[in-house]
């Protein structure tokens, strides 16, 4: 039964990488068409894009540019915009002066990269070893999807709930096994790892359903050859599968990680970055520096910060992509 | 069922009262019938006991009031957003006590002053004089002494509404069963804390908000004041690294190692129910909490508390803060709005309010005898409002950003064990340094 | 050989085992924002966990009449549900063109489409409520917050279509072209149709984002235009936080992308896949 993720993933080799132009097929620049019709088509792909360039324009690229603009004033939150005034650079030394600012970074680092390493490794293990045809399946994997579908601030609430030392499930789980309290959320040590597990909890299955869908797009042929030559299981997966499944594997890691940048829900509610700043994620960190602060222009040059970690990552992911693009291109060949 | 008896012979009182002035003259209040005002409050318990007297206001005088109750922590974003506004949408706000002097700096409320020198809406039975110096002052007046304190320069933008101070609250019976005496001063406090694990098996010593930030930040200085310590000298040096800085967050790490377990994430209410849920023997914070102490569906300590003052340190200083009422400068309906001001603030309402279970403000409610036999701690609360000190924390309009973000910070770092007391404020010294000098207060030192 | 089958046998035990293992993690805290709901605040304050009790409803009546619920859930599906429709057609023929058309900026515009999708949120809180405020009259208004919505649905809706929309075979809107049809029809009439699951895993995404989304709609809300997201997160507060009402908010608030994710979770594999395996 060919599902339509079955559809897109087999045709994973020879899809056309992001944003450039392969060479695809161009019916509308047939020469045949009526010079009446010309101009007509050759603006049709501008009218057909207009909306989406105005949304977006509008709501995210006039947005970006106007935080760097403002990351060069000075302006309180709750001032008239005309009493910003201009600072130059004033607010990114500011924040090179701050400590505070260099640990928020780490943690966020800390943070991103702890929870894309366990998801990848966890949910790519669990595929391999769940990757089997058998009845029940589709079920199991609706299941899975569903802590992803809840949204990140009732996730909050629910890991905050649970991880309480008053009346939270986990610890009363833990006395009655004999361990005694966890303080989850109340040391410096455990509150970052407690928000690692609600977040490893959410997005774990993100990675095992790329994974489980990359295995089974994965050639027959390649495993039945490897299969021919005596290989183990073990050697299958190591020499064969996961190498196979690698330009997914990689993919999906880098969205991982650039998502793990927009976490801020979660953690606004769970600990709000305490205790200290041992959970103060970047993101916070500029929510607070905007509206608790009330620095909007402080905050502006965070965001950028923010940014240009996060835009660094997309052109990694860029590159890659194309990469990938050009290997899949000289294989079809 | 008796408060609630009460409360409608209370309000059809007013109600009789009210309707045969009317017929005598014009009410001040016909000129806004149909009016509606929207109002900005928090979720605290005072403001609980304000819902169920409203209804009584909008009976009263026809103006229509839309409450919009937001968690107090967040209500101060949307206050500057909306107050910031050319046409903003709140009529009344409830502020808290450290922000009144950034909103004055702003602009954004206007001076009680025009309200009351207008006689077609000033009452003459308002009486000020009875409403509590100890709120007043530090909750309603800006422009005094260092910009937030009282003095002949000030002038008044907000009246208290849902004030505070801090008393201690104790265990009678596991105080008489263990032969302790209440702590008058704080060695006889720092000595009892960590005693209880041992006493009582499951209990704690004194529940202490510890959540970094501004909860961790309150805390401290809970403990700065008694012991003689400021956060800045009168010249604007910090001075919260001082040796009672310093012994002020020792005695904290101190209650809050041999607190209830996850102190250090304490909020005010997982800090409160540690005490309501019998999981700690002390409470040091706000009044507020006395109302719902001894409501069994909230507490399991009903009867079992006993109320002193804030043990003394160096000096006696327990806490000002809580609540004021205050009027945006960008409301469409100021009049309306300052009538509703002064009537939640009137003797009757502070009474009904009272005894709906908020915190009043004025003295004659404390005196009041049919409230004292009701709550009979109110008299020792009285008390407590002589020892409370004015200038417990620098109310200037830069401690939004001193307070939570820096301070908080710190002692959370601290209270964790991440780093030393001294390591931890020597790390924000340049950041205070820094907001202090951008605002300009050491403009004038040189 | 009878060996062998045995072993198969304990293996497919111990898969099934596994998978149930793993489906209670799934799905263990979600219950217990459900059975949390239905409990009294002692049950819920009690030492112990109480696994059987008699389902209350009162956490769900109170939030009911406390609240301006109704008010801030039809706010939430309004916001949901028109930004997930405009979004759908807006992002749907940027796609088309992207894959059927080369014209000059081509690449450009797919390479912008692409970063955009990359902006965090957070990046966004201080310029979009900056600009709405002062700049646009949109604080405060449903339509702000649906505006940013769409925008940054965007970039992710058109990336998942393409992949989609380079599906439809060619043949097809050359028959229609034969037939007179102008290339808007030939979208509309032909290609749209075809391509219905993909527009339905776009849809069940963007209605996910544009539901759940917190930290704008907390920003450039108010009394009136307040989300349930923003609404439940102002049940945690200072002075007394009642965990039976926040889960009943909780439940309400997770019931549609639940919902969704049981009628239609094949969709939703599409959509992840072809959202993340494409590239």
């Amino acid at each position: 039964m060919p599902t339509t993720a079955d559809q897109t993933t087999l045709h994973v080799p020879q899809g056309p990488a992001l944003g450039d132009a392969p060479s695809r097929p161009r019916p509308h620049t047939g020469r045949r068409a009526r010079r009446g019709k010309r101009l007509l088509n050759r603006s049709t792909p501008y009218l057909f894009l207009l909306p989406a360039l105005a949304f977006m324009g509008v709501g995210l690229l006039y947005p970006v540019c106007r935080s760097v603009w403002l990351s060069f004033q000075d302006w309180k939150l709750g001032m008239a915009p005309e009493s910003a005034v201009f600072s130059g650079w004033e607010n990114y030394l500011s924040l090179l002066r701050d400590p505070n600012v260099y640990t928020s970074t780490g943690v966020t680092l800390t943070f991103a990269f702890t929870v894309v390493v366990l998801e990848v490794l966890l949910g790519v293990a669990l595929a391999l070893l769940l990757e089997r045809p058998i009845r029940g399946m589709s079920l199991f994997r609706t299941v899975f999807i569903l802590p992803m579908m809840v949204a990140p601030v009732v996730v909050g609430l629910i890991w905050r709930f649970m991880y309480s030392e008053q009346f939270g499930i986990l610890n009363k789980i833990a006395k009655a096994v004999g361990i005694g309290g966890v303080p989850w959320l109340s040391s410096q040590e455990m509150a970052l790892t407690s928000v690692i597990i609600a977040d490893v909890w959410q997005w774990t299955p993100f990675i095992f359903i790329l994974a489980m869908a990359a295995l089974q797009s994965l050639p027959a042929s390649a495993i039945e050859a490897a299969r021919v030559d005596g290989a183990n299981t073990w050697q299958t997966i190591w020499h064969v599968k996961l190498p196979l499944m690698m330009p997914v594997i990689i993919i999906a890691t880098l969205l991982r990680l650039i998502d793990a940048f927009k976490v801020l829900e979660v953690i606004y509610i769970m600990t709000d970055g305490g205790p200290g700043l041992s959970t103060e994620i970047l993101s916070l960190h500029i929510y607070k520096t905007a509206f608790v602060s009330q620095q909007l222009g402080r905050a502006s040059a965070l965001s950028n910060l923010l940014l240009l970690i996060v835009l660094a990552l997309s052109v990694a992911l860029f590159v890659f992509s194309k990469a990938r693009e050009r290997q899949a291109r000289k294989v079809a060949m | 069922m008796r408060i609630q008896k009460a409360l409608t012979s209370v309000a059809l009182g007013a109600a009789v009262s009210l309707l045969a002035l009317t017929t005598a003259l014009a009410s001040p209040y016909d000129k806004y019938k149909g009016t509606t005002l929207v109002v900005n409050f928090p979720a605290h318990p005072h403001y609980d006991a304000v819902a169920k007297v409203l209804p009584d206001f909008t009976k009263e005088t026809g103006i229509k009031v839309e409450v919009d109750k937001l968690q107090y922590m967040r209500m101060h974003d949307k206050q500057v957003l909306e107050m910031s506004k050319p046409q903003g949408d709140y009529d009344l706000i409830s502020y808290v006590i450290m922000w009144k002097t950034e909103y004055v700096a702003k602009n954004l409320l206007s001076p009680l002053a025009p309200f009351f020198v207008n006689a077609a809406l000033a009452d003459p039975d308002y009486d000020p004089e009875d409403i509590l110096k100890a709120y007043i002052e530090p909750v309603g007046i800006v422009g005094g002494k260092k910009g937030y304190l009282t003095g002949v320069t000030g002038a008044l933008y907000g009246v208290p509404f849902g004030s505070e101070t801090s008393v201690l609250g104790y265990r009678k019976d596991i105080f008489a069963k263990h032969n302790l005496k209440v702590p008058e001063t704080y060695d006889e406090m720092m000595d009892l804390v960590c005693k209880f694990k041992d006493l009582e098996p499951g209990m704690s010593g004194l529940t202490s908000r510890g959540a970094a930030g501004h909860q961790v930040g309150h805390a401290w200085l809970l403990h700065l004041n008694p012991l003689g310590g400021t956060v800045f000298d009168d010249h604007w040096k910090p001075v919260y690294d001082s040796p009672e800085g310093i012994k002020a967050a020792q005695y904290l790490k101190k209650i809050l190692d041999c607190g209830p377990e996850g102190g250090t994430a304490f909020g005010f209410d997982e800090m409160k129910n540690a005490f309501l849920q019998g999981k700690a023997a002390m409470y040091l914070d706000s009044v507020s909490v006395a109302g719902e102490a001894e409501n069994p569906e909230k507490s399991k300590i009903v009867g079992k508390i006993g109320w002193a003052p804030h043990p003394k340190g160096k000096v006696k200083a327990s806490q000002t803060g809580g609540f004021g009422i205050a009027i945006p400068a960008n409301s469409k309906n100021k009049e309306a709005a300052f009538l509703l001001l002064q009537w939640l603030t009137s003797k009757a309402t502070d009474k009904k309010i009272a005894l709906a279970g908020g915190s009043p403000s004025r003295m004659s409610t404390y005196l009041d005898p049919e409230l004292q036999k009701k709550f009979p701690y109110y008299p020792m609360f009285a008390e407590a409002f002589k020892a409370a000190a004015y200038d417990w924390r620098p109310l200037i309009a830069e401690w939004g950003e001193l307070n939570a973000p820096t301070l908080g910070v710190a002692l959370s770092e601290a209270m964790t064990g991440k780093k030393t007391i001294e390591q931890a404020f020597a790390d924000i010294k340049p950041r205070v340094v820094e907001i202090m000098t951008k605002a300009g207060y050491y403009s004038w030192s040189k | 050989m009878a060996k062998r089958r045995k072993n198969s046998d304990l293996g497919l035990i111990g898969y099934y085992a596994l998978l149930i293992a793993l489906s209670l993690v799934c799905l263990g805290p979600i219950l217990l924002m459900l059975t949390t709901s239905l409990q009294l605040k002692t049950q819920i304050f009690d030492d112990k966990a109480h696994f059987l009790f008699m389902p209350t409803v009162s956490n769900y009546v109170a939030v009911f009449e406390q609240e301006h619920l109704a008010r801030y859930l039809t706010n939430s599906l309004m916001v949901g549900l028109i930004s997930t429709a405009v979004t759908l057609v807006v992002g749907c023929m940027a796609a088309y063109a992207l894959v059927r058309f080369r014209f000059m900026g081509r690449d450009t515009v797919s390479v912008a489409t692409l970063l955009l999708r990359m902006v965090p949120p957070a990046v966004l809180v201080v310029p979009v409520f900056m600009i709405w405020t002062y700049d646009f009259d949109l604080s405060n208004t449903l339509s702000g917050v649906i505006l940013v919505y769409i925008a940054l649905n965007l970039p992710f809706v058109v990336w998942i279509l393409q992949s989609f929309i380079e599906q439809v075979p060619n043949q097809l809107e050359e028959a229609a072209r034969m037939d007179g049809a102008n290339p808007l029809q030939t979208f509309f009439l032909v290609v749209l149709p075809v391509i219905r699951p993909g527009l339905a895993a776009a849809a069940i995404f963007t209605f996910r984002i544009a539901w759940n989304e917190f930290i704008l709609a907390l920003v450039l809300t108010n009394r009136f235009t307040r989300t349930m997201p923003v609404m439940v997160s102002l049940y945690i507060t200072e002075h007394n936080i009642e965990w039976g009402q926040i889960m009943a908010v909780g439940t309400l608030i997770a019931i549609p992308p639940l919902i969704f994710t049981f009628i239609a979770s094949k969709q939703i594999i599409t959509g992840l896949t072809a959202g993340a395996v494409k590239g």
